[in-house]
């Protein structure tokens, strides 16, 4: 009876895969829902049938692109991999992503799964399998109206790893990460980067995490290297940034990324220090797994960035860029790539406040729009567009942007067109989770149209995802 | 021209959910009137002398972070309310707010006193009272429709019930869930819920802070200003929450 219903949740499943497919949609969340409707047990029933280790990635930034870096290490030394699709990181997507990879009996087995989850999803994650190794990437703010603040979604993270056979892999440039012990079963291995000659002495940027997890005083930085990611110490405990297993040594930032670990030199093809610390954060695990320099080196070498991760098209002879912008921090970092561009350009900006885009957009205002309002950076036309699309237009207001420029299209493909038809050459395509795909779909059929072929290259500073 | 000064408190520990925005809607409304406005950012080292300000905001906190902050002006708030009583206009959002009451009993039952300027008290409870909120204020006898978004475990009751709420509640939770009020309104002091922030799509209740501060120095403040964008942001929120959609 178990054995005939595990059958047809994932018959069903499979079906509704490719119905949707058929539709033009993603559907990597409802096939697994509906498999799990009618078998709950699926999740837990199909990853005991990993034969190696299941490994989680979470934390705020750098889940999708980590992942699929140590995906990439583990196929490149032949394993198989179960990997659930960029974004679907609830229960859902993860057992579509078991559903799709598997066999109608559900008996095929894996060598790992890799399994990038969402903070809030890791208790119920952790009911259902039982993964030996687990990367927390960092904490920053980030849809915090699905949770309440981040303190609750660290104790729950914590409570949740009580009496788990697991190994943590931590950024030990995180405060935040202190607040994860070894308690009981647990071992954790951290990681970070020595002095950098990009780190800063000063940073207004973040705001989560400077205050100490011990007594909560205010943490002491000689140096930050990334938003909140840094050396810090608590005058008043003493608290300070921990042992580091995988040391990041000798970075290199130009159109590519180098970096060391103990005797792994790594080479990327992404820009950015956040992509530096995915890196470093894959590695880690990569080698907290026994894989070979070789394999890592390789892996990291050959990956290329993915779908709304800078991803270009070329319209009517325009180059336009699609971003996928979910947090402020990540924003920031999309908008210097913006700035630097000094050609004319135009900016459309799809602000939706979907369950998967974090129903409260207040997080725009977190994020230093300002810098973009100065003449010089070539901005020629803002159009606002998606569900919320007053809400980025009264941003961009206020951000001192003369409001002949600021227009509203709460219609994508028509916003599109707006941003596309003035005298630009780069059209910046900004868009929050849910229209995300939209916009892409939308672009690819105006490629189409103006008879052109994709350009598949990265250009300079990548978003977080 | 006037120059004017707002203080933002604790802008490190109490600086949620895009709170800032409320100061850059202020400074610039102020800006695209002909007046400068400068904001003085005042922390735990800081004393508290707020009567050189013309208006004081203090946005809301983790828990962790709250609690540094009450034990601070606990310390040194007592003249403050002298200040709201002289009709020093104050915005205070979320945990801001919750601070001037009496008191805020945690989930754990744990006691942590309030500023005791007001006879309210805030229990935390579950769940979490999350969403876009719609509101009816009562802005110097004017009937004004805000909207915003809520994010709250704790629930605030008035036991003072000569007590003015900011408004009442169409669609959302408010202070509580249940009487239907939401936020505090006191003089020139506003006590809310909402951020999202608060002032960017309620430009009417920017302007009554803005026309109270104005007003304090001798200064009109007559121009008026092209809210169109304003109000399209304003009623895109309200539409989708009463059910129709632009």
């Amino acid at each position: 009876m178990k054995r005939l219903k595990i059958i047809l949740a994932i018959m069903l499943g499979k079906l509704l895969i490719r119905l949707s497919r058929l539709l033009g949609n993603q559907g990597s969340n409802f096939p697994g829902a509906w498999g799990l409707r009618i078998y709950p047990g699926l999740l837990r029933e199909m990853a005991s049938r990993i034969r190696r280790e299941i490994v989680v990635v979470t934390g705020t930034n750098g889940k999708t692109t980590t992942s699929n870096m140590i995906a990439a290490v583990l196929r490149e030394q032949g394993y198989s991999v179960i990997h659930n699709r960029a974004g679907a990181n609830m229960l859902p997507g993860i057992a579509t992503a078991f559903i799709e990879q598997n066999n109608v009996l559900g008996l095929k087995e894996f060598d790992y799964a890799l399994l990038e989850t969402d903070e809030a999803t890791i208790p119920a994650l952790l009911r259902e399998v039982k993964p030996r190794m687990m990367l927390i990437t960092n904490f920053f703010r980030d849809q915090l109206d699905r949770y309440g603040e981040l303190d609750r979604i660290i104790t729950v993270i914590n409570e949740s790893l009580k009496d788990q056979i697991i190994k943590l892999i931590l950024n030990g440039d995180d405060p935040l990460s202190l607040c994860f012990t070894s308690s009981g079963a647990q071992s954790i291995a951290y990681f970070g980067f020595e002095p950098t000659r990009y780190d800063v002495l000063d940073n207004r940027e973040s705001r989560e995490g400077r205050f100490c997890v011990c007594c909560g005083s205010e943490l002491d930085y000689s140096r930050y290297h990334y938003a909140q990611l840094g050396e810090y110490s608590c005058q008043n405990c003493g608290n300070r940034n921990p042992e580091i297993e995988f040391k990041g040594q000798d970075l290199e930032l130009t159109d590519k990324i180098i970096l060391r670990v103990k005797d792994l030199r790594l080479e990327s093809p992404y820009q950015g220090f956040y992509n530096a610390y995915n890196i470093l954060a894959a590695a880690a695990v990569a080698k907290s797994l026994g894989m070979s320099d070789e394999a890592i080196r390789n892996a990291i070498h050959d990956y290329r960035p993915r779908a709304g991760r800078m991803e270009e098209f070329s319209i009517d002879s325009k180059r336009v860029v699609l971003i996928l912008v979910k947090n402020p921090i990540g924003l920031n970092q999309s908008l210097s790539a913006v700035k630097d561009d000094i050609n004319p350009k135009s900016v459309f900006f799809a602000l939706n406040d979907n369950a998967a885009d974090g129903r409260d957009i207040s997080w725009i205002w977190d994020a230093d729009l300002e810098n973009l309002a100065l003449e010089e950076h070539n901005i020629r036309k803002v159009v606002c567009s998606g569900i919320r699309s007053g809400d980025i237009a009264v941003r961009f207001k206020y951000t001192g942007f003369d409001t002949s420029l600021i227009m509203i299209e709460s219609d994508l493909e028509a916003g599109i067109c707006d941003a596309l038809n003035c005298p630009v050459s780069v059209i910046y395509v900004l868009s929050t989770y849910t229209a995300l795909f939209d916009c892409r779909k939308i672009l690819l059929k105006l490629q189409k149209r103006s008879g052109q072929h994709p350009l598949i290259q990265p250009v300079r500073g990548q978003v977080v995802d | 021209m006037a120059q004017f000064s707002i203080a933002h408190l604790y802008p490190d520990l109490m600086n949620l959910y895009g709170d800032r925005g409320n100061l850059i809607c202020l400074q610039k409304r102020l800006q695209w009137r002909g007046h400068q406005c400068s904001i003085e950012n005042l922390g735990l080292s800081d004393d508290m002398e707020l009567g050189r300000y013309d208006m004081v905001f203090m946005g809301g906190g983790s828990d962790r972070e709250q609690g540094l902050v009450y034990e601070d002006l606990l310390r040194k708030g007592s003249r403050i309310m002298e200040q709201i009583e002289a009709g020093l206009p104050m915005l205070c959002i979320c945990g801001a707010y919750q601070l001037l009451g009496q008191s805020y009993i945690a989930a754990d039952g744990q006691v942590m006193d309030g500023l005791r300027f007001f006879n309210f008290r805030t229990v935390a409870g579950s769940p979490r009272l999350i969403g876009n909120i719609l509101i009816e204020a009562n802005i110097d006898g004017q009937k004004v429709s805000v909207v915003g978004f809520e994010n709250h475990g704790g629930r605030t009751i008035f036991l003072d019930h000569k007590l003015q709420p900011l408004g009442h509640v169409i669609k959302g939770f408010g202070n509580n869930g249940k009487d239907g009020g939401e936020g505090l309104i006191y003089k020139n002091l506003i006590g809310t819920y909402l951020h999202g922030p608060f002032l960017p799509k309620n430009p009417a209740v920017a302007d009554f802070i803005l026309s109270a501060m104005a007003k304090r120095r001798g200064v009109e403040l007559d121009t008026l200003l092209d809210d169109s964008i304003e109000k399209y942001a304003h009623d895109q929120v309200k539409d989708r929450l009463l059910g129709s959609s632009r």
